[in-house]
């Protein structure tokens, strides 16, 4: 009886060499592809990449699922936006005190929420993030509040005074996304090719059992968590200096902790390209809702009639359905395909193996 | 040289006493039966010996060292490891990858671990499963997988928790043959059983538990000649 | 001294509101073992629905409880069997994910159906109060406390008394031991969740004519609930109901000398508190 779920044999020389391509092709991608609207797509796909793959990291492999990971998105959002719009720091140096930020609070938070397992994990966990969003809220002095902080100028990157790079287009943004993305899957996967990977996976099959065999919870749980929040705070700087605006419904909010995990289960958990196929099915869905795509097209199309009281709905309310859909996806995938699209499709092609053999 | 001296361990849950003032000791390289009734307080010592718990009062000694308030891993690394009574596989890990987790107790290099761990796949004769998931193992493969993993961790001491525990009488007898290969290698061992023959075959030593209490201790010839003993077996039916 | 007194009245007012919340939620992880993060959102329904009633056909909130209590059980036990059944032995995580999910399918209809504007319902006793000895107590909250306190009460009867009742304790204590006594722990779940809401629904009921009502309620509720009843104990209904007043005092409390705005934050501390040092909660056997 062989099961082909096993996360860590390597994929084959195939795979890296496709993926190469793949990625060689992406950097070509602003050269050739002028329009805005892809490119913003895509920079949405890097973000989401980030911030699924970061979580992947103490929730897939390590089996700690953190439903409050937004806290660390708004401290690389916030640190980097304080330090740029009310200090002048610019965002090169406000990331990596982003960084710095999630990091120290993660380890706060670990040492609070780590004694406690499953369930209560995850509860605890919301509850440290609704604090920093309501704390957030309340500290108007230092995070303007409800009111959120607004860019009002990127300032050009220069080195020994010429310009890199301005930052009015989409593309340093795609960029940097794209390396951040990169970045990310390097790290997932040295992971999951070192000792750590070996012992974030034993944590999470038996936490029991990993300690009995001589490995130190508190240590490797922080040091997931550590990882994990470090990287989600690069994606909170880059969605925040993108945007340009962020307040804490957006950055600090349980929907965008949800978002994440779900980046994650839809693609597969504990995988490399888990929360890739994530992010490449949520994305381009919440903005076809969000941008009212779908009911356009249905109306164009003809199938419905503008002026119909479904027509009506549809323009009018459809663009604030994308939770909607997160919700119905994430009830759907976790009655039906717990292990992700992935996860689904290795079992179909175990079956067909099964029948083969 | 005694390597584990138990002193005086008791251990109480609320106002349950789960292990009482026993004590014993252990010498290097015996095999040590632990035996007893059910909820004698077996598991229980083990998990005070193994820093799962810590005893409520007394001491555990190992090779000289207080082991009391460790954690589970220090104790791991300081060279005492154990199996559980319900096998806790890694499941969605393959079965080298399993007994690697304990190989790289003692070394940080994958490929170092991946021989270690191979060494003592073929020990306990599971080669022809390396590569496939422990969850799908049945529940012999899954004993010797443990066992395996638990070797890997280069252990002075090892405390087996009912290892034989729901084997067939051809999967006991490997075990068993497993434990005597142990001991040449100089490993100390203590076994928690239920299987009285196979107790008697193996043991140097015999503790024999009742009630969270030292009800006695001796050769095996001694124990099964003591009425206490036959009286506490019999009592508990 | 006249301030703590009347914020400590007011909070245990509305502490008896929260019992309710904290006593639905715990009988379900109870008999079911599952943390239903939904829980809020049935509370928003129950809300909504109470709204609508009484704009659209002026009944009562207090008196529209009698509609309100069957409808919500019956939608408690529809979720039960064709969703979260599907979960009760899986991961604890995967079952907070998809209550989590079904919680955010809830409000956001509700949002699509009916906007998220702020709902006020005003009925002519909304914002009158009454004096007791020097202090102000509102008039809404305490016809709340007193429905509560009689519902509580059924409820103990209910489980104390009944053959259902007792039913249900079995299967909290033990699930596979009363499954060899006979009892029918799918249907014990069915109607263990089917009360939890209808006691969700109810409670939001029950504050509708104090509080706003806007469809993302619920999940400030559901944070409370949950505070509640790790703070009483999971599955213990004596502790949630403790639970439920002590929340509600220290919520009031903290919002008097902290300001407002923090008032959550209190809630949330306390909660972080709670696990940490006492997560088996005031009465609560040891958790899962």
């Amino acid at each position: 009886m062989k099961f082909p779920l096993n996360t860590n044999t390597g994929r084959g020389n195939l795979t890296i060499i496709f993926s190469l391509a793949i990625v060689a092709l992406l950097f070509m991608v602003p050269t050739y592809v002028q329009n805005t609207y892809a490119l913003h797509i895509m920079i949405l796909i890097f973000v989401n990449i980030v911030m699924g793959s970061s979580w992947n990291i103490l929730g897939g492999y390590t089996g700690q699922y953190s439903v409050g990971h937004s806290a660390y998105f708004g401290m690389g959002a916030y640190t980097t936006m304080i330090l740029m719009q009310f200090r002048q720091i610019p965002p090169w140096y406000g990331v990596w005190a982003g960084m710095l930020a999630a990091l120290v609070i993660a380890l706060i938070i670990g040492s609070i929420c780590f004694r406690l397992r499953g369930p209560y994990f995850v509860l605890a966990s919301i509850a440290v993030a609704e604090i920093f969003r309501v704390s957030a809220l309340n500290l108007k002095n230092i995070t303007n509040g409800a009111e959120g902080i607004l860019i009002t100028e990127i300032p050009p990157l220069t080195i020994n005074g010429s310009v890199i790079t301005d930052f009015s287009s989409k593309v340093p943004f795609y960029y940097t996304g794209l390396v951040f993305v990169l970045i990310v899957i390097l790290v997932t996967w040295l992971i999951q090719h070192s000792k750590l990977g070996y012992f974030f996976q034993a944590i999470r099959e038996d936490q029991d059992a990993a300690h009995s065999l001589g490995i130190s919870l508190t240590l490797y749980k922080n040091t997931a968590l550590g990882i994990s929040a470090v990287l989600t705070s690069l994606s909170g700087s880059l969605y925040a200096l993108y945007v340009g605006f962020i307040d804490p419904s957006t950055v600090l909010s349980l929907e965008l902790s949800v978002s994440i995990v779900l980046i994650c289960i839809i693609g597969g958990i504990g995988t490399i390209f888990g929360p890739i196929i994530g992010a490449l099915v949520l994305v381009p869905l919440s903005e076809a809702l969000r941008s009212n795509m779908i009911g356009q097209s249905l109306i164009s199309s003809g199938l419905v009639r503008a002026e119909s009281p479904f027509g009506t709905f549809l323009t009018e309310n459809l663009s604030h359905a994308h939770v909607l859909i997160y919700g119905v996806l994430v009830v759907v995938v976790i009655l039906f395909m717990p292990d992700g699209v992935l996860g689904f499709f290795k079992a179909l092609s175990a079956k067909k193996h099964k029948e083969a053999a | 040289m005694a390597i584990l001296e138990i002193r005086h361990v008791s251990k109480f849950f609320g106002g349950l006493s789960a292990n009482s003032d026993v004590s014993f000791e252990l010498e290097q390289g015996m095999i040590m039966g632990l035996i007893g009734p059910n909820g004698a307080g077996k598991t229980t010592l083990f998990n005070c010996i193994t820093g799962y718990y810590p005893p409520s009062k007394g001491e555990v000694v190992f090779n000289g060292k207080t082991m009391n308030g460790l954690q589970p891993d220090k104790v791991c690394k300081l060279g005492m490891a154990r199996t559980w009574q319900k096998v806790r596989p890694l499941a969605k890990m393959s079965v080298v990858d399993n007994v690697m987790v304990g190989a790289l107790c003692r070394t940080n290099s994958l490929k170092v671990a991946r021989e270690m761990a191979m060494e003592q796949v073929r020990v306990v004769r599971l080669e022809h499963r390396t590569d496939f998931l422990a969850g799908g193992l049945p529940i012999g493969e899954r004993k010797k997988l443990e066992v395996a993993r638990v070797l890997a961790t280069q252990p002075k001491l090892l405390l087996l928790d009912e290892v034989m525990g729901g084997l067939n009488p051809a999967e006991s007898e490997e075990i068993i043959r497993l434990i005597l290969d142990i001991r040449t290698l100089g490993i100390t061992q203590m076994v928690i059983e239920h299987d009285m023959k196979a107790i008697m075959r193996i043991s140097d030593r015999i503790v024999v538990l009742s009630s969270g209490e030292k009800l006695a201790e001796g050769s095996p010839d001694e124990i099964v000649n003591n009425p206490d003993v036959v009286a506490a077996y019999l009592g508990s039916e | 001294m006249n301030i703590f007194i009347q914020s400590l009245i007011s909070g245990i007012l509305i502490g008896g509101v929260y019992a309710l919340i904290g006593i639905g939620l715990t009988i379900i992880f109870g008999v079911m073992r599952v943390i239903n993060f939904a829980h809020g959102d049935l509370l928003m329904l129950g809300m909504y629905g109470t709204y609508y009633l009484f704009t659209l056909f002026n009944i009562d909130p207090f008196m529209s409880i009698i509609i309100t209590i069957p409808l919500m059980f019956l939608y408690g036990g529809f979720l039960q069997k064709f969703f979260i059944n599907r979960v009760l032995g899986s991961l604890p995580q995967n079952q907070i994910l998809l209550t989590i999910g079904m919680g955010l399918v809830m409000s956001n209809v509700v949002m699509l159906a009916f906007t998220s504007d702020y709902k006020i319902l005003s009925t002519t006793y909304s914002s009158s109060s009454f004096s007791i000895m020097g202090i102000s107590v509102s008039t809404p909250l305490v016809i709340s406390f007193v429905i509560t306190a009689a519902i509580t009460a059924a409820l103990y009867w209910f489980l104390l008394k009944t053959d259902t009742g007792q039913a249900i304790r079995a299967t909290a204590q033990d699930r596979e031991a009363a499954q060899l006594m006979g009892i029918n722990v799918k249907r014990m779940s069915i109607i263990a969740f089917g009360l939890g809401s209808a006691l969700a629904g109810t409670a939001g009921a029950l504050i509708s004519p104090t509080y706003y009502i806007f469809p993302q309620v619920g999940s400030i509720f559901t944070l409370k609930a949950f505070v509640i009843t790790v703070l009483g104990g999971m599955g213990s209904i004596v502790g949630a109901t403790l639970g439920g007043v002590l929340i509600g005092i220290a919520e009031s409390i903290g919002g008097v000398y902290f300001g407002s705005g923090w008032k959550e934050v209190v809630v949330f501390v306390l909660f972080l508190l709670v696990l940490l040092f006492k997560p088996a909660g005031l009465m609560g056997k040891s958790n899962t």
